[in-house]
């Protein structure tokens, strides 16, 4: 489903991912694991459709996304990707379930009951009214999971989902992930640093320096 | 010292990083300054040239003699005086203007120049020209100022308009004083007499005297004249043109106010923005006093150097204030000539005090929030606003308390006038200006909740997006509307005041420009004239065979409750006769024919309202044959002037001050006769000797209409001002949104929000801050027009005017403000096209 092929990214001089060669099925779950600055965001971020390799393809059920416009990468992020981030990034002045609702209505549907379902999934009913300043941290990250899901993404990408929670809401967290992402079929790529999280998913992959080693 | 260390890391190095923001505030600022600046200057010039005129030549001078009527009179009396103060000047002075250049003025005085030469010490081989003056009758020395802008030299002879002829005058000597008015001219008084066939006659004399011999001076005057000191005369002519003066002021006041709001804007959204900052201060220790001062001086910096700027701008904006002023104070009190339009040592200083004191309080208040914020406020963003939210209803009942009391308190004034300036209704405007401010948040969130529906049925997800945001920050969004909504209330209460004014104008004009000809000397460029013309001029137009009938008018100044009143006397009988529409516009032939008949007077609204008379009333008017009882018979309109008018029949003028002159004529002719070619007839007949405006009634008309038009394009410029402070004042807002929303603009463009989109978002934004913005500007503004039209401009300038509001100019405006606001969110848009959102998305 997705192939990455011989991609190279660099910032100004600096090589980023030097050849990555990956490939996931349909309904993977993939973990990346590296420490800081070993260009694990930059590779979720290209799989993600918000930037290009100088080098190598893409491939994402058999279309390849590297030599999409701008605007094609838009619809391609909106429609195909879930992303799920390590500092939540809540809008602050909209409410809990316009939120979750942001994906559908950027896609221009209006479906309140999808909403409300996605809430009852990750157990928030009756915060629907809350605003984000008015959660904690593992509300807030269930709150991004139900918003990453609304659009029936076909791949949820996870950059360090649990790097602000506490290790036990941490785990609720990935249970939670790997609860919904079993059950809609989709294909997840996480990136960590933590072993533990990592442990999570069905294939780990190692990157340093932009390489993928194991 | 520490202080000073922190003050330059955390202060003054955000003030050269957000450089943009920095220069937002900065121009508005300056451009409220620039602007106050430019109008005091000029204003302030204009009185220095009536001063300077007061003073005259002599800078030793105290005390003055004049006719009680403004007119001149028999020199004889110059022994008397004499006899009592040997440091007495006659002085016999004229106004008129250069040849082909109507928008001149020059100022002939005629003066004793030997003893002048005596009394000031001039050495004789200094003395600008005396020799020659002796010599040549028209011999006359001219100031520097003129010979400079006139590119004139000894030796030169030039052509002037005075009286009802056209004099050539050679220049002798240039002086170079900084006394002099600098359209003043002086010439031999022995020659101006005999050149000017003003033989026996002076119109003041200047003395150097003590209160004792003044006294005793006084026992000698016939009573026609009039022995001042001249510091009094200065500060009553200071108080004719007060009310002009305050009025301009005031407007370009409210343009401050808008730069002020504009500052407010940057220091609160900079604490927003900086409250990790402020809660990592405040958890190292930091007290609330020094974050409140890190902040109050933030503010002072910005106004600093706005003012500055402001100080540069009001130099250039004084160069232009001058000329619209001089040419309105010329026509409408009397002819100035401005030739300095430098701001002085004292200027500056005010305007930067100025400037310092608007921006302390522009950042106090926000400097004041900034100390209340808590270390763990910085991680929960919104919880800033929602403290604010506490205080909603305490807000909005303290802005109706404002806005109700303002109009109270403007109502007051209009129903008892207690003051002869409209000092509490200025402050009534200020107290709405205010409760509006107080009631904008208020507003925004009853506008919020009514768009709801209609922006997401609209707009979809953007719709939704804004209105969240804009629900979010009410309190930073309610400062650009109010920027807005001030801009259009002063646009529209101006613009309400100039049409309502220009239609009351026209009426009057169609009520009062009723012949067919006017003819005054071309020398006078003011509104009334004060040379009579020549008896020669006055017959030979009675022998024209086209005429049915010559009224002429006379003016003067008459006293009136120890005020000097301009007075017309006309021919009533003949108006009466010839004129179908009513003179004064009055809605009774009975008062005309008391005029005519009666010992009676007509009087302006202004007096009847200053004095509190009313029909039937007695007044008493001093003339050289002494006081004079008249009934008030009718109460006018009168726009000509600001300081109130009196008509009365000619028959008094002839019994009670001798004359039998006429300043300016106004022509009915007999049916059948083409006025263009009456005109050309006349001035084929006068142009050889004198020199005469003829107009016909259409022109003159027009002559009106366009010194009233400029008389106000000052507050057209205002008005262009404070639509570009508030346009720079939602440029900030939106811009401070962009910056502070980059995670939030980041976050969007993952879940697949397009720039397009985006944009659309910041459009939205301000448009509903423009449309909010205008809903409450058109409000107050309202509010505002009818206080200037009923309190402001009555009391000030005793003009009564009929409410026009001129609808299509209005929606034009308002349309046009709507799309400037709709403009300001570009540039925002321009700069958030710029976010990378990688860079905000995550930290690795």
């Amino acid at each position: 489903m997705i192939k990455l092929i011989g991609v190279e990214k660099y910032y100004g001089q600096m090589r980023v991912l030097a050849g990555i060669n990956l490939e996931a099925q349909k309904g993977d779950f993939i973990s990346i694991m590296g420490s800081s600055g070993s260009g694990k965001s930059t590779l979720l971020n290209l799989i993600g459709g918000m930037d290009r390799p100088e080098r190598g393809k893409i491939i994402v059920d058999g279309e390849d996304i590297s030599s999409y416009t701008d605007d094609q990468l838009t619809v391609y992020r909106r429609k195909r990707i879930g992303f799920i981030f390590q500092f939540f990034n809540l809008l602050p002045n909209i409410t809990l379930f316009e939120n979750i609702q942001l994906p559908l209505l950027l896609n221009g549907i209006e479906d309140a009951n999808k909403v409300k379902e996605y809430i009852h999934y990750v157990g928030l009913e009756g915060k629907e009214n809350a605003y984000p300043y008015q959660l904690s941290g593992g509300q807030q990250q269930r709150v991004a999971i139900a918003r990453a899901l609304m659009n029936d993404p076909d791949i949820l990408l996870a950059d360090e989902p649990t790097g602000s929670l506490d290790s036990q809401t941490g785990g609720i967290i990935m249970d939670l992930i790997t609860t919904l992402a079993e059950k809609r079929r989709k294909t997840v790529i996480l990136v960590t640093h933590d072993q533990s999280i990592a442990q999570y998913a069905h294939k780990i992959f190692r990157i340093k320096d932009g390489v993928i080693i194991s | 010292m520490k202080f000073f260390t922190l003050l330059k890391l955390l202060t003054l190095r955000n003030v050269k990083n957000e450089k943009f923001m920095t220069f937002l505030s900065v121009v508005g600022i300056a451009l409220g300054i620039g602007l106050f600046i430019g109008v005091k200057v000029a204003s302030d010039r204009a009185i220095t040239s009536f001063e300077s005129e007061i003073r005259g030549m002599n800078p030793g001078v105290n005390y003055e003699i004049f006719d009680i009527s403004g007119i001149d009179f028999d020199e004889k009396i110059y022994g008397d005086v004499l006899r009592i103060e040997e440091e007495s000047f006659p002085v016999i002075r004229v106004k008129g203007s250069l040849k082909n250049m109507q928008d001149s003025s020059v100022e002939i005085n005629g003066i004793d120049l030997v003893k002048s030469i005596r009394y000031l010490n001039i050495p004789l081989d200094n003395a600008y020209g005396i020799e020659k003056i002796s010599r040549d009758m028209n011999g006359v020395i001219v100031t520097e100022y003129f010979s400079d802008r006139y590119a004139m030299k000894r030796g030169d002879t030039f052509h002037v308009s005075l009286y009802d002829r056209e004099y050539p005058l050679r220049i002798v000597g240039i002086i170079d004083s900084k006394l002099l008015a600098p359209d003043t001219v002086i010439m031999d008084i022995g020659n101006f007499q005999e050149y000017f066939n003003k033989i026996g006659y002076l119109t003041r004399i200047d003395l150097a005297t003590d209160e004792k011999k003044a006294d005793k001076i006084r026992q000698v005057l016939p009573y026609h004249l009039s022995l001042e000191e001249k510091h009094s005369l200065i500060r009553n002519q200071k108080a004719v043109i007060a009310s002009f003066r305050y009025n301009l002021q005031f407007v370009s006041l409210i343009a401050i106010l808008v730069g002020m709001f504009l500052l407010y804007n940057t220091i609160f959204i900079t604490v927003i923005k900086r409250r990790t900052e402020i809660g990592i201060l405040r958890s190292l220790g930091s007290d609330k006093k020094t974050i409140v001062m890190l902040f109050t001086i933030h503010g002072i910096i910005l106004g600093f150097i706005g003012s500055l700027a402001g100080i540069i701008l009001g130099q250039i904006f004084a160069y232009f204030s001058v000329i619209a002023v001089q040419k309105t104070v010329s026509a409408m009190y009397s002819a100035v000539s401005i030739s300095d339009y430098f701001i002085t040592p004292s200027d500056i200083l005010r305007s930067l005090l100025l400037g310092i004191f608007v921006s302390f309080i522009a950042s106090v208040i926000p400097s004041f929030e900034a100390s209340k914020i808590r270390p763990h406020e910085t991680s929960r963003e919104g919880s800033f606003e929602g403290r604010y939210r506490k205080y909603l209803d305490l807000f909005t009942m303290l802005g109706i308390f404002f806005v109700l009391g303002g109009v109270c308190v403007s109502y007051f004034e209009y129903r008892n006038v207690p003051f002869s300036f409209p000092y509490l209704s200025y402050g009534g405007i200020l107290m709405i200006i205010f409760g509006f401010t107080c009631v904008a948040p208020f507003h925004l969130i009853l506008m919020l909740r009514t768009m709801k529906k209609p922006a997401q049925y609209v707009f979809g997800a953007i719709g939704k997006i804004t209105l969240g945001d804009m629900n979010g920050s009410v309190y930073r969004f309610s400062i650009a509307l109010m920027s807005v909504a001030i801009t259009s209330a002063l646009i529209i209460a101006l613009l309400t005041l100039i049409f309502s004014f220009r239609g009351s104008l026209k009426k009057w004009i169609d009520n009062t420009i009723t012949a067919d000809v006017y003819i005054k000397p071309l020398s006078c460029t003011s509104n009334y004239c004060f040379q009579a013309l020549s008896h020669e001029v006055i017959r030979t137009i009675g022998q024209f065979p086209e005429v049915a009938g010559v009224d002429k008018y006379r003016i003067l100044q008459v006293e009136l409750f120890g005020k000097k009143i301009i007075t017309g006397f006309g021919d009533t009988a003949l108006s009466r006769r010839l004129v179908k529409t009513r003179y004064f516009n009055m809605s009774n032939e009975d008062r005309l024919k008391e005029l005519e008949t009666g010992k009676s007077v007509a009087i302006s609204e202004y007096l009847g309202m200053k004095y509190g008379l009313k029909r039937g009333d007695t007044i008493e008017l001093k003339t050289p044959k002494g006081k004079q009882s008249f009934v008030v018979t009718d109460i006018f309109s009168s726009y000509s002037t600001t300081s109130g008018f009196m008509y009365l029949d000619r028959r008094w003028l002839k019994e009670y001050w001798g004359l039998d002159d006429a300043t300016q004529f106004s022509i009915y002719m007999k049916k059948g006769y083409d006025v263009e070619t009456f005109i050309r007839k006349l001035q084929e007949t006068f142009s050889d000797k004198y020199s005469l405006d003829i107009m016909n009634n259409q022109q003159l008309r027009q002559k009106i209409l366009r010194i009233f038009d400029r008389s106000f394009s000052i507050t057209y410029a205002i008005e262009l001002i404070a639509i570009f402070v508030s346009f720079i004042g939602v440029v900030n807002t939106l811009l401070v949104l962009v910056f502070e929303k980059k995670r939030e603009i980041s976050t969007l463009r993952y879940l697949g929000m397009s720039w397009k989109q985006i944009q659309d978002n910041l459009i939205l934004s301000a448009g509903i801050t423009g449309i909010a913005g205008i809903i409450l500007g058109l409000i107050m503004g309202y509010m505002m027009s009818m206080i200037f039209i009923h309190v402001i401009n009555k009391i000030s300038f005793g003009w009564e005017i009929e409410i026009k509001v001129p609808l299509l100019y209005l929606s034009l405006v308002t349309v046009g403000l709507f799309f400037t606001n709709l403009l300001s969110s570009l540039i925002p848009s321009k700069i958030a096209r710029k976010i990378d959102p990688k860079r905000f998305i995550s930290f690795e």
